[in-house]
């Protein structure tokens, strides 16, 4: 019993990252039109930081391993570090990287940023120790929580769905405020947008920053909970997974890409686990990624908006204020107004 | 086209025909170059509040590429476009439309995913309401506003008899449904002047007659308009005055009945 729960907390852990992450992806891909193929990148700088920011000095007992800004710092400094990186970071290449160009032109630019970094970093051993990457990173908290193993466990999930749950209500009141609106806007027709007086250089920069901070505060909640961050970890692939998860379940809706979270990274990607072992060692993982990449495909051919698709937000003389927050009427209510309508 | 014919038939009335005669933007010796091509040469005309201009010629007279040099979507190589008096050139488009200067494309631009309603109130939230500082800094103040916005989209669709489709999608309305939706998205930011790329294009022949009455009224409320357009029949109900141009250059400025007998007009358009 204690391993399977051990398994299903971490689970619910992964699972909860994974769904900041969709929201992430969704806000700037969803609301925003950004196919931001560098994704994994901000969720990675946001593991580093948090790592080296709580490892203490690489001196000592870190000797065996190099890193930038070694310090201890106390919980929740380094999940606040964290999220500023992963903002920086976008800060820096969304300055550059969606600069006035075609859509597909920009993921290209992403992808290779990507690509670049993960090089980089992997090479470079002064950075993050390269390939090894930073180990013994210790659990927030861990030694002051008098709790069990699992105990522990159930807390750090709780604690992931608890921030879950407040992005989640960040993300959704961004994209039903009025500054959602100019997003939904420059993601349907740029000029037009621009002929309305959008500034829509500064709009895709913001959403990309926020996008940036959601996916560093992931990766600093995944690397205090796994204690270990290495290029292993954030391959450009890991992208693809959280993109086709957000296009199954229904990019533009918060609900879709929970839904997609849930199929994808979580049910598709644990399923092999249980299965009998076939092929030559490592076929199944090959297989996986042939078959995400199958499914996405799939669905953008059959049900491009996903499975839960973009809710309409529906006016009707009088509820102007529901329609302002994103709430569209239940089809119950609709009927009721039609009626009173019709009367 | 027996709704054109009509409309070449119908009396020109022209209530605000000369506005109070304050210029509103002002087109000095416009040069506009893509590569070594000069598609605008020199070109100058005045708009004075509540008149509409048309701006006609051949194709390829450089026409759309004049509007997007006003517009702020072509960078004007020379000359200068005054806007109120104040010397917009080398302002981005975006800054423009903040200043009054709104646009519309030769292919409909309404944002298709968003409900007729929505694309709406997204133009009257403006750039102010829209702004990220605004949204987490002045949340009481914004829902006031979104409240007001959200009654003048209601009154918008009203008074353009829209109000059966606000729930619709605006990928879903017919090309003159969209048409009147990037017109309606226009006033909602209470423009001083709109510029009109081929309006017509894609409207159903019915509704061109009813388009050009919106139009009209929207002129007469004392909105400059330049409106480029190819069928003859719009230009000549909705304009105070046309201005003709041929190869980047402007070879008239007069009202239409007096270009019509204009023979530089007329050997421009024959050849």
């Amino acid at each position: 019993m204690g391993a399977w729960e051990f398994y299903i907390t971490t689970l619910l852990v992964y699972f909860a990252i994974d769904v900041l992450s969709a929201y992430s992806l969704n806000l700037q891909f969803g609301f925003g039109g950004i196919i931001n193929l560098s994704y994994i990148i901000f969720q990675a700088i946001g593991a580093y930081v948090a790592a080296s920011v709580s490892l203490g000095p690489d001196t000592g007992a870190n000797a065996f391993q190099t890193y930038l800004f070694g310090a201890s710092l106390p919980f929740p400094l380094p999940l606040i570090l964290a999220t500023l990186a992963g903002a920086v970071l976008a800060l820096v290449i969304g300055s550059f990287g969606l600069r006035r160009m075609r859509k597909d032109y920009q993921a290209a630019v992403l992808l290779i940023v990507s690509l670049i970094a993960w090089q980089v970093v992997s090479s470079d051993t002064h950075l993050f120790n390269g390939s090894n990457g930073v180990t013994g990173v210790g659990r927030p908290l861990g030694t002051t929580l008098p709790l069990s193993s699992l105990g522990y466990q159930w807390i750090y999930v709780v604690w992931t769905l608890v921030i879950c749950a407040v992005v989640y209500l960040l993300v959704r009141w961004l994209s039903v405020s009025p500054w959602g609106r100019a997003l939904r806007a420059m993601r349907d027709q740029e000029d037009a947008a621009i002929s309305l007086g959008i500034n829509v250089t500064a709009l895709r920069l913001q959403v990309f920053v926020i996008g940036g901070a959601i996916a560093g505060l992931s990766g600093g909640l995944l690397v205090e909970y796994i204690g270990a961050w290495s290029p292993g970890a954030w391959g450009y692939a890991e992208t693809f997974v959280i993109l086709t998860a957000m296009f199954v379940g229904g990019n533009r809706n918060y609900k879709g890409v929970v839904l997609g979270t849930l199929l994808v990274p979580i049910l598709f990607l644990e399923l092999p686990r249980f299965l009998p072992p076939f092929g030559y060692p490592g076929l199944i993982d090959s297989l996986e990624w042939v078959v995400i990449g199958l499914m996405w495909m799939a669905s953008l051919l059959i049900r491009p908006q996903g499975i839960i698709p973009e809710k309409r937000n529906l006016v009707y003389a009088g509820n102007f204020d529901g329609v302002l927050r994103g709430r569209s009427m239940s089809k119950l209510s609709l009927r009721r107004t039609q009626k009173a309508e019709a009367k | 086209m027996i709704e054109s014919e009509k409309l070449a038939d119908a009396p020109v009335e022209r209530t605000a025909s000369d506005g109070d005669g304050r210029v509103v933007l002002s087109a000095r010796d416009v040069v506009v170059r893509y590569g070594g091509v000069v598609a605008v040469d020199g070109v100058s005309f005045d708009v004075k509040a509540g008149e509409a201009v048309g701006l006609i010629g051949p194709n390829g007279a450089g026409k759309s590429t004049m509007l997007a040099s006003l517009g702020g979507q072509a960078k004007a190589a020379g000359g200068s476009i005054l806007l109120d008096g104040r010397d917009v050139t080398k302002l981005s488009a975006y800054r423009r439309a903040r200043l009054g200067l709104l646009r519309t494309f030769q292919s409909t631009s309404e944002f298709g995913d968003m409900t007729t309603f929505e694309n709406l109130v997204t133009a009257g939230n403006g750039f102010k309401g829209a702004s990220l500082t605004s949204v987490v800094f002045h949340r009481k103040e914004n829902s006031r506003s979104d409240r007001e916005i959200a009654g003048r989209a209601w009154e918008m669709l009203e008074r353009f008899d829209m109000t059966h489709v606000a729930n619709a999608y605006a990928k879903e309305l017919s090309g003159g449904q969209r048409r009147l939706v990037e017109i309606m998205r226009c006033l909602m930011t209470s423009p001083k002047l709109l510029l009109l790329d081929e309006p017509m294009v894609g409207v159903a022949p019915h509704l061109v007659e009813k388009l050009v009455g919106d139009l009209c009224a929207i002129r007469d409320e004392g909105i400059s308009i330049i409106i480029v357009e190819h069928a003859l029949e719009v230009v000549r109900a909705l304009s105070n005055r046309v201005v003709v141009m041929s190869f980047g250059k402007k070879i008239a400025d007069a009202p239409y009945d007096e270009i019509v007998n204009n023979r530089e007009v007329q050997d421009a358009y024959l050849g």
